[in-house]
């Protein structure tokens, strides 16, 4: 499902005329398959942002192919990455990243709008995520009135309200407590089971990575192959 | 405080526009005034080389068989006084014969009764029964310090009997033979406060019976000692070619009017129409209005930097939401679509508040400044006369360009947000 072939990443930092190259990602090759749970782990500043970002399409690699879907995006337009993003993935953030001025039932609409679908068909999928995720009463809260475990229960319900095949997500427990982290780690587990999500998860944590079927883990900008399973 | 500004701009287009629409229309109202826009006045006819101002049967039949002329009219007068009476009551004016069935076809109005259907049935003016101020012996009008007596109505006689006294001469003396004719209509109301319609209009039917009773053309009275006049100063005889005066082509519509003026120039037959004086008129009114809604223009292009300013703001302060909304799969151009509708309904609101204000200023306007520049200038302005006008067509395009500069304002902070850096923007902290 998520191929990368000989990918590579540096960045330029620096003044102008005075950059200077950092390499973050050296030839990494790896495959996530449908319905896995792979969690891509190491040390802060090993790289792992860096790859969800490439395979998100934020940023394009210096060198090397990805594939999704058996669809190369690498060379992908800007306009083009929005509508595969947004008919492909789903995106679980660290902190959130809730829009503040809208409701819950707002944020989780968004990606629907953006696809363009019907008020009534919005209004009935949006009803439904958060009735899943246990939060129907909260519709009309704004994001600073949930608390940390809410927000990310939002977040989960608008990723996956267009019922993406792949979510991606960057510390998904990171600003959660343990119980709202375990609570997370078993909606998971349930969305991978019974719907066959595949999840691409960067972590440290130890109890989020044992719920992976598969870890790939990433040291100093390559896959570690004594750690990955 | 951005829509208030656009709002400010779009009312100054609008109301310095109006005054453009406002003057223009006062004056060409006041230049058409009773006149239909479709009417071609025949003065004349140009026939080698030399110019007549009378028209005959044959020009009537002419005219009428030009394309786009809806009907021809012509009004001649009765040449002698008739001595008309209603019910003992004198009555004074012209008696004017038309072709009725013509001026129906021309849009000839009545404010009471209807047009003639018989021979002996006519129309009067509406003015028929006022009084005349009469003049005392040393030219003050006398009447002018009397009370006023108002007037009958003139459609007060719709229904009765005016009798007319055809005068001839009968072997060197006058003779006067009485003709009744029923009144059946009122002519309108003329536009003009000092415009009085006093005539009598008579149709041919009526005309003929007068000219059998006098034997010459439009009931001309035969001079005492007709044998002692130049025969060509003598009244011609009822059948020689009548001669027309005062003949009108009425066009089918106003668009038609500048090319039948052209035809008919072409064969001869002078001609004027309003449309030649309201042509060049608009043309100097076109060109100042075009300058009056540049100016305009100017104000709104003015409150279009607020415009720019609040939008470069709003992208500047959600970076974040803009930042997720593509982190999530937002389209660029959906993201600019976001900005241009936020600063398009800037535009809106401030369209449609200063639409308001400008209407209210422009009543405002035609309310005030007459009565400061009739306090000023010691003189009064025209009935009706307008400083301002607003018509549908300038609110339209008032809000079509608070719309399209306040879109363009927009436009470039709209481009920016689509170049949001997504990791940048989601780094950033609420």
């Amino acid at each position: 499902m998520i191929e990368l072939n000989g990918v590579s990443h540096q960045f330029m930092i620096g003044k102008k005329g005075k950059e200077r190259i950092v390499p973050v990602l050296h030839h990494i090759d790896m495959r996530v398959e449908r319905g896995e749970i792979v969690a891509i782990v190491g040390r802060s500043g090993s790289g792992k942002s860096t790859l969800l970002n490439l395979i998100s399409g934020y940023i394009r690699p210096t060198s090397g192919e990805i594939k999704v879907m058996d669809k190369t995006v690498t060379k992908l337009g800007e306009g083009e990455w929005a509508n595969f993003r947004l008919a492909h993935f789903g995106f679980m953030f660290q902190s959130f990243q809730l829009i503040p001025s809208m409701t819950a039932f707002e944020n989780v609409e968004l990606p629907l709008v953006l696809r363009g679908v019907s008020p009534r068909q919005r209004t009935k999928r949006v009803h439904e995520m958060l009735e899943r995720v246990g939060l129907a009463e909260f519709a009309s809260h704004y994001p600073g009135e949930l608390s940390g475990g809410q927000q990310q229960r939002v977040s989960v319900a608008r990723a996956l309200v267009l019922s993406p095949p792949i979510v991606l997500a960057d510390e998904p427990t990171g600003s959660l407590d343990s119980e709202n982290e375990r609570e997370l780690l078993r909606l998971i587990r349930k969305l991978n089971r019974e719907h066959g999500v595949t999840f691409l998860i960067i972590t440290h944590d130890e109890q989020v990575a044992a719920v992976a079927h598969r870890r790939i883990a990433i040291r100093d900008g390559r896959i570690d192959p004594q750690i990955t399973l | 405080m951005t829509v208030l500004a656009t709002a400010m701009g779009c009312s100054f287009l609008i109301v310095l526009a109006s005054v453009g629409f406002g003057l223009q229309s006062s004056i060409v109202d006041g230049l058409v005034g009773d006149r239909l826009v479709t009417e071609i006045d025949i003065w004349g006819k140009e026939s080698g080389g030399k110019t007549s101002n009378e028209l005959t049967d044959d020009d009537l039949n002419a005219l009428r068989a030009f394309e786009h002329v809806k009907t021809v009219t012509y009004r001649n007068h009765v040449q002698q006084s008739l001595g008309k009476t209603v019910d003992g009551t004198n009555v004074s004016g012209p008696t004017i014969i038309v072709d009725f069935e013509a001026e129906t076809k021309a849009g000839f109005e009545l404010s009471a009764g209807r047009l003639p259907q018989a021979a002996n049935e006519i129309v009067i003016g509406y003015n028929i029964r006022e009084q005349d101020p009469v003049p005392s012996a040393d030219g003050r009008d006398e009447t002018a310090a009397q009370p006023k007596q108002p007037s009958e109505p003139a459609s007060g006689w719709i229904g009765k009997t005016m009798r007319l006294e055809v005068t001839q001469m009968v072997n060197g003396a006058e003779q006067k033979t009485p003709l009744d004719a029923t009144i059946v209509g009122v002519t309108k109301q003329p536009t003009r406060e000092w415009l009085k319609d006093r005539v009598v209009y008579i149709g041919e039917p009526l005309l003929e019976q007068i000219e059998a009773i006098t034997g010459t053309q439009f009931g001309a009275v035969m001079p005492a000692e007709p044998e002692n006049v130049p025969k060509e100063q003598l009244p011609r005889s009822p059948d020689e070619p009548r001669r027309y005066g005062e003949v009108q082509v009425i066009a089918e519509n106003a668009q038609y009017v500048k090319g039948i003026g052209e035809r008919l120039r072409a064969a001869g037959y002078l001609n004027h129409s309003v449309a030649n004086e309201l042509e060049q008129i608009n043309i100097v009114f076109l060109i100042m209005k075009i300058g009056l809604v540049f100016v305009g223009t100017i104000a709104v292009l003015i409150a279009s930097i607020g415009i720019y300013n609040t939008m470069t703001m709003a992208v500047t302060e959600r970076t974040q939401d803009i930042g997720i909304m593509k982190a999530i799969g937002a389209h660029p151009s959906a993201i600019r679509r976001v900005f241009l509708l936020e600063s398009g309904m800037i535009g809106l609101a401030g369209a449609a508040i200063g639409i308001v204000v400008s209407y209210a200023l422009s009543v405002a306007v035609n309310a005030t400044l007459p009565v400061l520049i009739e306090s000023f200038v010691e003189e009064k302005l025209p009935d009706g006369f307008r400083f301002s006008l607003i018509p549908p067509v300038l609110t339209a395009l008032a809000a079509a360009i608070s719309l399209g500069v306040a879109v363009l304002s927009g436009a470039r902070p709209a481009r920016r947000a689509t170049r949001i850096d997504v990791l940048r923007a989601l780094r950033r902290d609420v």
